[in-house]
């Protein structure tokens, strides 16, 4: 028995069963039954155990799909190209700038705070903030810089940008920031020894040295715009679709064949993404 | 701040089985049963959801004052309503829902049909549920009419019949007639028509729901109404009528026609209350609502006719015993006029609207249901301010409104097809 | 004290403007939560009251805020002790590399990745179809598990992977069992990196929506509640719950800070302890 315990094998399944537990049942098997679901038939209230490919036929076979989903890549995109910069700088700043850990602390917690208030009263929030009669709206009218309310503020694409680049920047500053707090500073030093300027240790040494960090934060900003689908349903006005706005509507009207068909196109997408940027770094040491 | 005051100061209570509904003012809590089932009963907790419309906590204090037993309420939007009635027979008692979601769920079987003996006030229900007419010479209105699917055949019936077969689905509690809300101060002239929602003069400060059942059904009106299209029946298309509609809208939309659309109530009464939007889809409640806000706001009467919805009470199949009795005695008490009262101060109409005006004043019923104009001001029934001396509610008489009805929120045959649409409407 | 160069205070006002850009929802709630008794949930003001603030401890037209608040309470403290304790766990057991490990991780990262909405999806599915009942405590905790998890163990991860394992060599040579090592050495180090994934942890779950949508049951959690509000009610009582949060959370910070602050100076007076226990 002691034996057993010592085996490093078994100790390590044992240590880590509830965890596998959960996975299990809470991830394994729910993603089985979806690719089950996938192939069955719906009527309006009901799902039928069946085996057809009507619902990925439907999928595949709609332009609507397509367009949705190259919808749901652009803002993939261009929130991560705006989160990485904003997030870079920001994580730059902490990590180079701020010399206490109790100030790098306390100014993180500060950017924190925002996110206890429930996201859907934050999201309520935006069109008091960025509507025709809102803050935005009138405190450029009365900085006289604009004369018309500015109407793409607001239910358009650049509102589901600007929630996204809000709630997600913090999830490229923190593997950001924590790459940089191993950089070793003395090569940052002997690179200004060797006489670099500002600019180019920030080009030649500390974005290489960082590159795990923004892998990290660019899966999860990207994972992350992917999947959602409330903060592009509220800023566009619901005049907007991503792939998540199209299997929750199926949710919603019970069609949960055609949302499993969806969820797993969806599902596959994201791991093919999210494999192809793990070639780039070995996450497991990066940590 | 007291949000009610109790109108006539006297609690209600109906019989249960046989004894027309009189109303003895008892002010106790018991049921006048024998005293074991009286000790029961304040056990009792019933489970009730549905939309925000009529989940209200007022309600759920007076059953527990009037009745004795607990009253649960989980409000929740449309479509998570269809979906809970529709999967989780086990989460519910009461479904206090919508027919045209009655005709999605019924034939899950997770709810049982309802013998009307029981039902005291059922002579009283308004025609509209029972037989279809609201007057001997009304006739009836396209799409999912609340009669079609009111009946069913027997204790354990899955279908619907078409006459009044003793055994409901629903029992009628509320309905209304739907129209278009404006901004008067922003448009600044008369609307007459559905045809305006698309009208140029209002690009980009236009709205529509994002609830296909519903907003099908107002993008029919519209079309017919700007002479595109004349549908034998808006409430059950056919896939090229569906789609039609459909493309009219989304050209709209690429047009940048639309500000937004809106889900839920809240969203309505935002976009109308911040200027968003001048014309939109609107729920009667938001109408009042954005008033209360001190905005100008009117349901505006059109030319074509109303819209029309009507929600009812459903028993979940797995109740029985002595759930199943508080269940009954909370319909019959529902029914008996302190709701019905309360929700027509509200601007819907009761179901049963001769109880309902023992608990409205003079001046309320004659605002709310005959279409007069106002002789004091006008409360809601959380005390807000809705209309002062002298104004007429819109669109006038309960007989005029719903008279005006052309259609109802409907489940078609194509429903998958157009849901299938919808979704790429909202897409373009 | 070296002098700042001039690039820091260009980078201050950077950081100054993204935590204004953070906090721009936060403020319109605290302003709007001031709103009149007549007014809405947009501009204008109808005046200014603490209205909204009475409100929120009465009884709503619609929805019951504090029994979510509670239900959502308890929740994230459930969520939260599982995830220190499983994560602490998992990062143990990772180190060793034992069999299959590779996989479970795989599978931790595929619990980072996936759509919360596919979780929501398969998860409601699984207890439908097999019969049992969907409840916050149980299909809610383990679809909020899946998301919590992953970030804790991350978190172990790194911790552990900047772990001096010569602490735990020295516990060793000086006799002690594994179960003592981690007791008194290991956890100690550890210690405020498992306030960091308990705070993770809670946050997580505290404001989780996706996942809890189809999985809560007939009682919902204070996000759901939210969102079931304003189909019907629409009244600034919902600002002043944010604006209650907020501030709520504001105080902790600083308590715990203060707390930071006076440890620090308590340790720093009473010297090093080392040697002391001989």
């Amino acid at each position: 028995m002691k034996k057993l315990l010592e085996n490093r094998n078994v100790t390590g399944w044992l240590m880590v069963s509830p965890l596998a537990a959960v996975l299990l049942l809470f991830l394994v098997m729910p993603i089985v039954l979806i690719v089950i679901v996938s192939f069955w038939r719906a009527t309006e209230f009901s799902i039928i155990p069946a085996f057809e490919w009507d619902n990925y036929a439907f999928l595949f076979g709609s332009p609507v799909t397509y367009t949705v989903f190259l919808n749901t890549f652009k803002y993939a995109f261009i929130t991560w190209a705006f989160t990485l910069v904003i997030g870079f700088t920001v994580a730059y700043y902490l990590a180079f700038h701020i010399r206490s850990l109790t100030w790098q602390i306390a100014l993180f917690l500060l950017c924190t705070i925002p996110f206890w208030t429930s996201n859907i009263i934050r999201m309520i929030s935006w069109i008091p903030f960025l509507g025709r009669n809102g803050i935005a709206n009138t405190t450029l009218m009365s900085w006289g810089v604009i004369d018309e309310p500015v109407e793409w503020l607001l239910f358009s694409d650049f509102a589901v940008i600007l929630a996204f680049v809000h709630l997600y920047t913090l999830f490229m500053v923190v593997p950001i920031f924590n790459t940089m707090m191993r950089i070793d500073k003395s090569l940052i030093e002997a690179a200004r020894d060797a006489g670099a300027s500002g600019a180019q240790i920030l080009w030649n040494v500390i974005i290489p040295l960082t590159k795990p960090g923004i892998m990290i934060g660019t899966i999860f900003v990207v994972t992350l715009v992917m999947g959602d689908f409330i903060t592009v349903r509220f800023m566009s006005g619901s005049q907007s679709a991503n792939v998540g706005r199209l299997i929750s509507n199926d949710i919603a009207l019970l069609q949960y064949p055609s949302a499993s068909a969806t969820a797993i196109v969806l599902l596959a997408t994201v791991l093919i993404t999210i494999g192809i940027l793990l070639r780039f770094v070995d996450i497991r040491k990066e940590l | 701040m007291t949000k009610f005051t109790s109108r006539t100061g006297l609690s209600r209570r109906a019989l249960l089985k046989g004894a027309a509904s009189t109303a003895i003012a008892a002010g106790s809590t018991t049921l006048g049963a024998p005293m074991l089932w009286a000790q029961n009963i304040k056990d009792v907790t019933i489970r009730q959801f549905g939309t925000g419309v009529s989940n209200l906590n007022d309600v759920a204090n007076k059953v527990k004052e009037d009745l004795g037993f607990t009253l649960e309420m989980t409000a929740l939007d449309t479509d998570s309503v269809t979906q809970r009635a529709a999967t989780q027979p086990n989460s519910f008692d009461i479904a206090d829902i919508e027919y045209f979601i009655c005709k999605k769920v019924w034939a899950a079987g997770n709810m049982q049909a309802m013998d009307t003996s029981k039902i005291a006030n059922y002579d009283k229900i308004a025609g509209t549920f029972r037989s279809g007419l609201l007057t001997p010479t009304s006739t009836i209105a396209q799409g999912t009419a609340p009669h079609t699917v009111g009946f069913t055949s027997g204790p354990n019936g899955t279908d619907f019949v078409q006459e009044e077969s003793g055994w409901m689905t629903l029992i009628p509690t509320i309905y209304n007639a739907d129209t278009l809300g404006i901004r008067p101060d922003l448009i600044g002239r008369p609307i007459n028509n559905w045809s305006e929602l698309l009208n140029p003069e209002f690009k980009g400060k236009a709205s529509i729901l994002d609830i296909s059942s519903i907003g099908i059904m107002d993008m029919a009106m519209v079309v017919e109404s700007m002479g595109e299209y004349t549908y034998p029946d808006k409430g059950n298309m056919t896939k090229e009528e569906i789609d039609l509609t459909l493309g009219i809208f989304t050209e709209a939309k690429k047009n940048g026609q639309f500000r937004a659309f809106w889900k839920s109530f809240d969203e309505s009464v935002n976009l109308m209350a911040s200027g968003e939007v001048v014309i939109q889809s609107m729920w009667s409640p938001a109408i009042t609502a954005v008033k209360s806000q001190g905005v100008p706001c009117v349901y505006q009467p059109l030319e074509e006719g109303y819209r029309s919805w009507g929600g009812g009470l459903g028993i979940s199949a797995a109740l029985s015993g002595l759930e199943l009795d508080a269940a009954y005695e909370y319909i019959n008490w529902y029914l008996s006029g302190w709701v019905g009262g309360y929700l027509m101060r509200q601007g819907y109409y009761s179901a049963v609207p001769e109880t309902s005006k023992e608990f409205m004043t003079a001046d309320e019923w004659g605002f709310w249901y005959e279409g007069k104009a106002a002789e004091g001001d006008i409360l809601s029934p959380t005390g807000d301010t809705l209309a002062g001396a002298g104004e007429v509610r819109d669109g006038g008489a309960f007989l005029d409104r719903m008279g005006s009805v052309v259609c109802w929120n409907s489940v078609m045959d194509e429903n998958q097809y157009m849901v299938r649409k919808w979704n790429e409407f909202i897409a373009a | 004290m070296e002098p700042r160069p001039r690039s820091f205070y260009v980078l201050s006002a950077f950081f100054a403007l993204f935590v204004l850009f953070l906090y721009g929802p936060t403020l319109t709630i605290g302003v709007l939560s001031f709103q009149g008794e007549g007014g809405g949930l947009t501009f204008p003001m109808r005046g200014v009251s603490m209205y909204w603030f009475y409100d929120l401890f009465e009884q709503q037209a619609v929805g019951d805020i504090w029994g979510s608040f509670r239900r959502s309470i308890v929740l994230g403290l459930m969520v939260m002790v599982t995830t220190v304790v499983v994560s602490v766990m998992g990062g143990l057991a990772f180190r060793k590399k034992f069999a299959g490990s590779g996989i479970l991780f795989y599978l931790i990262i595929t619990a980072l990745v996936i759509p919360s909405i596919l979780v929501s999806l398969g998860v409601g599915l699984l207890f439908s179809q097999s019969g049992l009942n969907v409840h916050w405590s149980t299909s809610g905790f383990g679809a909020q598990l899946t998301w919590t998890l992953p970030f804790g163990l991350l978190i172990m991860f790194a911790v552990f992977n900047r772990f001096d394992k010569s602490f735990e060599e020295a516990a060793r040579d000086l006799g002690a069992s594994p179960w003592q090592t981690i007791r008194h050495v290991v956890l100690p180090i550890i210690a405020p990196s498992l306030i960091g994934v308990a705070l993770f942890g809670f946050t997580l779950s505290y404001d989780e929506f996706a996942r809890t949508l189809l999985t809560a049951g007939s009682y919902n959690t204070l996000p759901l509640e939210i969102y079931g509000m304003t189909t019907n009610v629409t009244s600034p009582v919902l600002y002043a719950l944010g604006t209650l949060t907020t501030l709520f959370s504001l105080l902790i910070i600083g308590v715990f800070l203060a707390l930071a602050l006076v440890s620090k100076r308590r340790k720093a007076r009473a010297g090093n302890d080392a040697g002391k226990a001989v």
